[in-house]
């Protein structure tokens, strides 16, 4: 009942003008990022947290997740229109939407991408709903030792699930690290790595910095180089006997919901899946037990309702760590916790009772931005079209500036400047060989909170690393500390299980 | 042969891995500044964790070589070219031109030196007429004027230009 009257007064939050208002923009914004090769929601949230400085956090949490959100609806339109996936995490949508559109029926893959989106998006939120509160009250008992249990875990799942290069993946972890260290040492008070005493590096480097480098200037070489500036666009007629078909074929597209949804919700709780690997779990799985499963890659609304569903629940299901544990659950929610830091709130499960208004408007406003998303991108189709006929050599001088510009704000230093474009130029080269970049935005956010909560149960344990394994004192601790060892040492099982596996099979 | 065929993905992989490995060893000696050891008498020195955090990334990268000796990784076996041609000119016209934006900001200042940019990338990569690359790089550095000094009141760099803009100064803030 709590809960109930909680989760009103957060919508009722949602509903102020001022809420509403960015609440629908971003929504907006959100739709034409995602929509846009080689945006998604990492870059759009990253590019566009600079602005929030003026607003109120409350008001600044509900425009990013609404963001968030209008681009996991957004990715599916040029995955159907141009056959590019608008993110990473609308890959899985190209399979089917594309042969869709090819066969002219581009406005059933566009609202079942739409339908599926706004499906998994609103089951997630009530499941967010209900798990919240009770994981934030455990997590209230968390002290130093657990936080940093956590935090173990956290950078261990990308090596144990994230299914990259196990050394580039750790390599991805420690640099984020190594560069959070950079600046005054929150104990001692020195300098550390204060290169060629360039005064600029005293206050440390900015997580926003590496975030718009490697999401903004790093993303925008990449996709430079996939497109050349060009793309194919797909015919669309829009009236509305063809949206009434659309949705009728949406009849047999039950089972893809479900499991795109409450797959997709716990997989996005963890740190290193998110939306992505989800939305290709769930049109895998949903293929496996579709009984036309062979059509599947040839233009079934099944194989577009799965990805899209689970990426929406993921999306949601990533703020759920991100909320209650202080820990993200994808790279969008690990910039969404900078931004909190930014904010001058501190992420975890005090925020429950020290800022309620924040944390339930942000959850009432998920459920109201998941219909207007849903309004919006079918009423706007004919102007996301429009939009996606822009030369990319026009968008991208538009993203460098926006980039160069929020770089620069936040510490109003051209050092900054030049970080970021460093860090963009290196991002776009190691993640053309495989290095995994998210693992390090991911450390570069939690590598100030780990080390603190670390050098405090150090003190606590008089120097003692035995503390994080005490299962008698620090039991909770103790058992995340042992799942985050199964985790960093599971990769290198792999190959045995595929040799014991091949074994079995030819016996 | 081209400069694009020659750096090929199993040429980029040892090379980066081999740079990375030299800066994971630039990192520990510069961390080592300050005291690297931890004891329970004296707590952890502040260069403790920087130290250790690049000693494991130059076990990751040696990872990463030995991958490549042994051929275990996919780019120790890719003889393509790391970038295409074409795309090339892409990636080097938009790196070098941003490099020359911020330099010029710092001298010439934000404004101006986005109006030179984005003049000289829209011309270069789109189809578009003269009169309307004028009109777009005018407006965006207008906006983003309007949008960072009017509406969210932080100043960006304006170098040598800083003089023109105590007029608009003026009238902003009488």
């Amino acid at each position: 009942m709590d809960v109930f009257i909680l989760l009103l007064e957060g919508i009722f939050v949602s509903f102020e003008p001022l809420n509403l208002g960015l609440l629908v923009f971003g929504c907006l914004i959100g739709l034409f990022v995602g929509a846009m090769p080689g945006l998604g929601s990492v870059n759009g949230v990253a590019i566009l947290i600079p602005i929030t400085f003026i607003i109120p956090p409350t008001a600044a949490i509900i425009f990013l997740a609404a963001v968030y959100y209008g681009a996991m609806y957004g990715g599916a339109i040029s995955s159907v229109m141009l056959g590019i996936p608008g993110a990473s995490t609308a890959v899985a949508t190209v399979f089917d939407g594309r042969p869709l559109a090819v066969k002219g029926e581009a406005m059933t893959a566009l609202t079942a991408a739409a339908v599926g989106s706004f499906v998994g998006g609103t089951v997630s939120v009530i499941l967010f709903t209900l798990f919240a509160p009770p994981l934030a009250e455990v997590a209230l008992r968390f002290n130093a030792p657990e936080t940093f249990a956590l935090m173990v875990m956290a950078f261990a799942t990308f090596v144990g699930l994230g299914g990259d290069d196990v050394p580039k993946t750790i390599f991805s972890i420690l640099i984020g690290l190594a560069l959070s260290t950079i600046g005054l040492d929150l104990i001692t008070g020195k300098p550390r790595l204060i290169f060629f005493n360039i005064p600029g590096f005293l206050h440390g480097i900015n997580f926003l910095v590496l975030a718009i480098g490697i999401y903004g200037i790093g993303e925008m070489l990449w996709t430079l180089e996939e497109t050349k500036g060009k793309v194919q666009m797909s015919k669309l007629s829009v009236n509305m006997k063809e949206v009434g078909r659309a949705f009728g074929a949406l009849k047999k597209t039950i089972m893809a919901m479900n499991i795109g949804s409450f797959l997709g919700f716990f997989v996005g709780i963890l740190p290193a899946a998110g939306a992505t690997p989800a939305s290709l779990m769930s049109y895998g799985i949903t293929k496996q037990l579709s009984k036309n499963s062979k059509e599947f890659g040839s233009g079934v609304p099944a194989g577009v309702v799965a990805p899209e569903c689970a990426n929406n629940s993921a999306s949601t299901g990533s703020m759920l760590p991100m909320l209650t544990l202080g820990i993200p659950g994808s790279p969008t929610t690990a910039i969404l916790l900078g931004g909190m830091i930014l904010w001058g709130l501190t992420p975890g499960p005090l925020l429950f009772t020290q800022e309620p208004e924040f944390v339930w408007g942000l959850i009432g406003s998920l459920y109201i931005a998941n219909f207007f998303t849903l309004v919006l991108n079918i009423a706007l189709i004919p102007a996301f079209l429009m939009v996606l006929r822009i030369p990319f050599a026009i968008l991208a001088p538009v993203i460098f500036v926006l980039c160069v510009t929020g770089g620069y704000a936040p510490t109003q230093s051209l050092h900054d400047v030049w970080l970021m474009l460093l860090f963009g130029f290196a991002g776009y080269i190691l993640r053309k060989l495989d290095y995994p970049v998210a693992p390090a935005v991911l450390s570069i956010v939690l590598g100030p909170l780990a080390e603190k909560a670390l050098r405090q149960s150090l003190i606590l344990s008089d120097g003692s690393m035995g503390i994080f394994f005490d299962m008698a004192e620090k039991p909770i601790a103790a058992i995340i500390m042992y799942i985050a060892i199964v985790l960093l040492i599971m990769p290198a099982f792999g190959p045995l299980y595929k040799k014991f596996f091949k074994k079995a099979q030819t016996t | 042969m081209s400069i694009t065929n020659k750096i090929t993905v199993k040429r980029a992989e040892i090379a980066v891995a081999v740079i990375l490995a030299l800066c994971s060893i630039a990192l520990m000696i510069k961390s080592a500044e300050n005291r690297i050891t931890w004891n329970a008498e004296e707590n952890m020195g502040a260069g403790f964790l920087p130290f250790y955090l690049s000693l494991g990334m130059l076990i990751c990268t040696v990872l990463t070589i030995i991958k490549f000796v042994l051929k275990r990784s996919p780019q120790s076996k890719d003889d393509s070219p790391f970038i295409e041609a074409e795309a090339f000119k892409y990636i080097a016209v938009t790196i070098i031109s941003l490099v020359i934006l911020v330099l010029a900001i710092g001298y010439l200042g934000i404004y101006f030196s986005l109006i030179f940019f984005l003049a000289f990338y829209l011309r270069y990569f789109s189809s578009k007429s003269v009169l309307f690359i004028s009109v777009f790089s005018l407006i965006t550095p207008v906006l983003t004027f309007l949008f960072f000094e009017w509406l969210l009141k932080i100043p960006l760099p304006q170098g040598i230009s800083e003089p023109l803009f105590y007029p608009v100064y003026d009238f902003m803030y009488s």
